[in-house]
């Protein structure tokens, strides 16, 4: 069987409630479809880049799992029917990274609190920090493009001279 | 180098870019968000320098990170 990595956005709410229920909904899902778990754990809790089913933030699980070809899809089905699932997304890969197996374990000991998601509309802190330009070139355009200064129509032009003769003849004055 | 062919100028041949070393992966952010550009499109290879493969991956690892929400469609 090919070994797949999944990554599975869980509605806050009920993360708040209880971390191992709401890791156990992916789980089980994945169980339920032959799916054999080798690791599971927290990845990260962040603000959303656009709102999903309404959430701007969520908490994302990463699962390392094995499952026959043929259940993906009727699993995927499941995951997208799930209200507590908002997104979901498996790719297969070669083998389980080694940090991996690590992380999940220390998630698993006893001492290891999950923090407590933050409110819906919470804004994530920003640390300054100097990233640098990360262009091969030397030019400084890395923001959105200046419109370009419309050349000036020939009636323009004619009032603009207009208007330098007269500050010539009131200098003159 | 450039080099000058029957269809003109093929473009630097030479300093390509390649992702050997640190493969591109959707859950890297911070690395993806660098080849975007300030609209949030992908950038192109003459912009990045990436290899045609790497460009691929680049392409692929962005598009994952937008369909969970961890980099933006737009904007």
């Amino acid at each position: 069987m090919t070994i797949y990595e999944g990554m599975y956005l869980l509605d806050n709410e009920t993360v708040r409630k209880d971390w191992g229920s709401a890791k156990s909904i992916v789980t089980g899902t994945l169980e339920k479809h032959g799916a054999t778990v080798h690791t599971a754990r927290r990845w990260d809790e962040r603000r959303l880049a656009y709102p999903i089913k309404k959430r701007n933030r969520a908490t994302f699980l990463l699962t390392y799992f094995e499952i026959p070809g043929e259940n993906i899809p009727a699993m995927r089905r499941d995951f997208e029917l799930n209200d507590y699932v908002l997104r979901s997304l498996e790719i297969a890969v070669e083998a389980i990274p080694e940090t991996e197996t690590e992380l999940a374990q220390a998630e698993q000991s006893a001492d290891f609190i999950v923090p407590t998601p933050p409110d819906d509309d919470a804004v994530d802190e920003v640390e300054e920090t100097d990233d640098g330009d990360d262009d091969m070139d030397d030019d400084d355009d890395d923001g959105p493009r200046r419109p370009r200064a419309r050349r000036a129509t020939k009636s323009k032009r004619d009032e603009d001279s207009d208007d330098d003769e007269d500050a010539d003849a009131s200098e003159e004055d | 180098m450039a080099v000058k062919g029957k269809f003109g100028r093929r473009g630097n041949t030479r300093n390509r870019r390649t992702c050997d070393e640190q493969p591109l992966d959707y859950k890297d952010v911070e690395t993806l968000e660098k080849h975007l550009t300030a609209y949030g499109q992908i950038q192109g290879r003459r912009r990045t320098g990436y290899v045609a493969k790497c460009q691929r991956d680049l392409k692929l690892a962005i598009k994952r990170a937008r369909h969970l929400g961890l980099m933006p469609f737009v904007g």
